[in-house]
């Protein structure tokens, strides 16, 4: 036996170099159709541009919108474009199980591999680059930050991970969920451009909302949870700290049921229950 | 012990069918019609280590779907089955570590990424040690011939060369069994009879058992002793193909097959394996 | 002459069918709408405090303009740059060579075929919908009406010929998702759909006037609205007429440069 065999030292390590190594792979591809990368990034940036310029608009018309001011506007948007980040890098492609994996039957090859096939899907539809959202947001944060004023405190950065880590449970429970769904129906049911949009509610502060609305965004689909809640917190405004201090146990809920949506979908895809 | 063991194995689908035209369609939106198809239908077989099996059926007979539970994709509606200890379909992530799998029809590569990429990254996925892994590659490029576009993605190689990429790719963590669907598919005669070349060296060297589906029997002429046909969903037939020919006194299997398929059975004078008295 | 004719008419019949059979549309298209315009009541509701006027609109014809905007979109929105892009891609468009018709003529049929789905399946319940939930203000003559309906054809020929050019262009960026994207994000700003074209500061506004796409939206909304009426509404007409006219031209170019590069290197 060779002596300097190749043995991950546990199920993580394993992950984690697969991690790496579909990265490097894909930094790769990436490369050989650098036009297109930077295409992506560069209409990332656009798109994110024409939310802002309507942010600015508006508050070139009017002072405040509900009390809330430009630069407080501004902030939650850049929180919220941070986990937006991640989502867009990781979680928005589970919109192809159900077209590509399922009806065309790719999902026969992931389950042949001895590895979760949740993790599979990820990092093969994975797009890392629109991570860059993350940064346009923390720009964003520190621009409107400063001009309000904002004095950063110590716990600021170590909260606003733990925020940003929860606010993505919640995007990848809520897109595994929906990903799930491609199990039973035949094909996409056109829930996610659906969902996309609701989720652009979690940008606004919630007072602009009227209670079932609000109701809805915090309790069932908890995209109040991926930009107001935890932004306000960041904003040093603490008439919602409750809910903001909530985030990270949102996103594990939300996160442990879609994934047991998702097992019971391969269970159905592979011919048991219905 | 068999290798592979499966018994009153039955698979069951529900089909949706849809309706025609702009009022089925509308109707189909409040009340779908099903109707249950019985894809296979209570099969056993069982299999020795290092044996080359054929398993041929006309399109449709149940073929991929026991393909598909015997890799552990599906999970069947009743029968029970166990490969190499496993039971498929529980255990997937151990069990399918210890298979390989390749059909013709799908590519398992990565498209844009480079042969040796891939390679590379499965290697990862099955935990492959270094040197196991470049000696195997060493080997399969001494028959395959892989070295020339290995550095070349998936999407610029003829077919004859991906399907040798695949079947080197199926094979690198050097499973007990070798699943293939459809493996010469679409290929020219010398591509056949390389990846034939192949698999006979790799049986012989590695004793991995193949299980091999297939529309052309030139592949189970020149590979498999034993040969399983089925149709719709039942076992036909399940022996060796030399039986076959003294059952049907008839010297060219494509003829006995397609009798086969179409339902008759060989003359009574001549069964039972006896002399062919014509 | 007539065949054709039939042709393109059995195309806009196949695609409307097409559509039928996804049924999850039904449900789904109307819901999709109705919270995309959600979001923008809620914001503009919240805007709008006391007797505000904010770019020649008021609280009920800003919330109405938000409406139509996006119903009339839900009736001209079509994927036709993904699929003139994708044929593109594929090499497919050298195959559209070798038959007897028009390669943009099918593709407009087809598009017109899925808009007149959504004109029935999206645009009118969703409208009928929204209208039961939040009366909004229903045109204030029949002229208006007529202009409104002729201007949203106008609009939907041009939002056609923009995507056909955005298809067309992947020929040139080779990032078929980039050009779709960045398409839909400069009409979705430019086009008024996001906000009236009133809104935007005097330069930006200057240079918008000179682009084809606030015929799209802004302008058949202001029709709708009756903020243009009489001859200024027939000039919108016109302008659209200018701009079919013109974009067809570079629609034209960029199938000829298409066809001349399939030709030469063989897709």
């Amino acid at each position: 036996m060779n002596m300097h065999q190749y043995r991950p030292s546990g199920p993580l390590a394993r992950y984690l170099t697969i991690f790496m190594h579909y990265l490097a792979q894909y930094a790769k591809i990436k490369m050989a159709y650098r036009w297109d990368f930077f295409v992506h990034i560069f209409t990332e940036f656009l798109q994110q541009s024409v939310s802002l310029i309507f942010i600015l608009i508006i508050f070139s018309k009017v002072p405040a919108i509900q009390g809330w001011t430009r630069d407080q506007v501004l902030f939650i948007y850049g929180f919220f474009l941070v986990p937006f980040g991640i989502y867009s890098g990781f979680f928005n492609h589970l919109f192809d199980v159900p077209e590509k994996y399922v009806l065309q039957g790719e999902f026969d090859r992931i389950l042949l591999r001895p590895i979760n096939a949740w993790y599979q899907v990820v990092v093969e539809t994975m797009k890392p680059e629109l991570l860059v959202s993350m940064i346009v947001g923390i720009i964003i944060m520190i621009y409107s930050g400063s001009n309000m004023n904002l004095v950063p405190v110590w716990w600021d950065i170590p909260l606003a991970v733990i925020l940003v880590i929860g606010a993505a449970l919640v995007y990848a429970g809520v897109y595994t969920f929906l990903a799930s769904l491609g199990f039973w129906s035949e094909g996409n049911l056109g829930l996610m451009p659906m969902v996309y949009n609701l989720s652009q509610y979690g940008r606004y502060p919630m007072t602009i909302y009227r209670g079932p609305v609000r109701f809805m965004l915090t309790w069932i689909l908890p995209f109040a949870f991926v930009g107001f809640y935890p932004a306000t917190i960041l904003m040093h405004r603490y008439e919602y700290l409750g809910y903001a201090l909530l985030t990270p146990v949102v996103g594990i809920v939300c996160f442990v049921i879609a994934y047991r949506v998702w097992a019971a979908g391969i269970r159905r895809y592979r011919g048991t229950g219905s | 012990m068999k290798l592979i063991e499966a018994r009153g194995l039955t698979k069951e689908f529900r089909i949706f069918s849809r309706s025609e035209g702009v009022m089925g369609a509308f109707r189909d939106l409040f009340h779908r019609k099903y109707r249950v198809l019985r894809a296979v239908d209570e099969i056993d077989f069982a299999v020795d280590r290092g044996e080359m099996v054929g398993y041929i059926g006309a399109n449709g007979a149940g073929k991929s779907t026991t393909i598909k539970m015997l890799t552990g994709i599906l999970v069947p509606t009743a029968g029970t089955v166990t490969v190499n200890g496993y039971v498929p379909h529980k255990q997937r992530e151990s069990y399918t570590k210890g298979i390989g799998v390749v059909f013709g029809q799908r590519s398992q590569l990565w498209w844009d990424i480079a042969v040796i990429e891939s390679f590379k990254l499965l290697r990862r996925i099955y935990d492959v040690p270094r040197a196991d892994f470049n000696r195997r590659l060493q080997q399969f490029d001494d028959i395959l011939g892989l070295s020339s576009f290995l550095n070349l993605p998936v999407r610029k190689l003829s077919l004859g060369q991906r399907m040798r990429c695949d079947l080197a790719a199926a094979l690198l963590h050097n499973p007990a069994i070798l699943f293939l669907d459809e493996p010469t598919i679409g290929l020219d005669v010398l591509a056949k009879s390389k990846i034939r070349e192949f698999l006979k060296e790799i049986n012989n060297e590695f004793k991995t058992t193949v299980i091999l589906t297939t529309h052309d029997l030139g592949d189970i002429e020149a590979l498999c002793p034993r040969v399983a046909i089925i149709d719709q969903g039942k076992m036909l037939y399940d022996g060796l193909v030399d039986n076959l020919f003294s059952q049907w006194g008839q010297d060219k299997l494509e003829d006995i097959v397609k009798r086969i398929y179409m339902g008759q059975k060989p003359e009574p004078g001549l069964a039972g394996g006896g002399v062919s008295l014509v | 002459m007539f065949n054709r004719l039939l042709l393109y008419l059995e195309l806009v019949r196949m695609e409307f069918v097409n559509n039928l059979a996804y049924r999850s549309f039904y449900f789904t298209g109307i819901l999709n709408y109705s919270i995309q315009i959600g979001a923008y009541f809620f914001l503009w509701d919240a805007v709008y405090v006391g007797n505000r006027v904010i770019g020649g609109l008021d609280r009920e014809a800003m919330i109405t303009y938000v409406i139509i905007a996006w119903v009339v979109r839900s009736f001209y929105f079509s994927n036709l740059d993904r699929r003139v892009g994708t044929d593109i891609r594929d090499g497919k468009i050298a195959l559209e060579l070798i038959r007897p018709y028009s390669y943009q003529m099918v593709k407009y049929a087809r598009s017109f075929g899925e808009a007149a789905f959504r004109m029935f399946f999206f645009a009118f319940p969703a409208g009928a919908a929204i209208y039961l939930i939040r009366p909004f203000t229903l045109p204030v003559g029949w002229d208006s009406v007529a202009m409104f309906v002729a201007a949203v054809l106008g609009a939907f020929v041009i939002n056609a010929q923009i995507s056909m050019i955005a298809g067309f262009a992947v020929f040139f960026t080779k990032s078929p998702t980039g050009v779709y994207k960045a398409k839909r994000v400069i009409m979705d700003l430019l086009s008024g759909l996001l906000l009236p074209i009133s809104f935007y500061p005097g330069w930006a506004r200057e240079i918008i006037q000179l682009l084809p796409f606030q015929a799209v939206s802004y302008l058949p909304n202001m029709i709708y609205l009756g903020k243009i009426r009489g001859a200024a509404a027939f000039e919108v007409l016109l302008l659209q007429v200018f701009w079919i006219a013109v974009l067809g031209f570079l629609a034209h170019l960029f199938w000829r440069f298409a066809v001349k590069h399939v030709v030469i290197q063989g897709g």
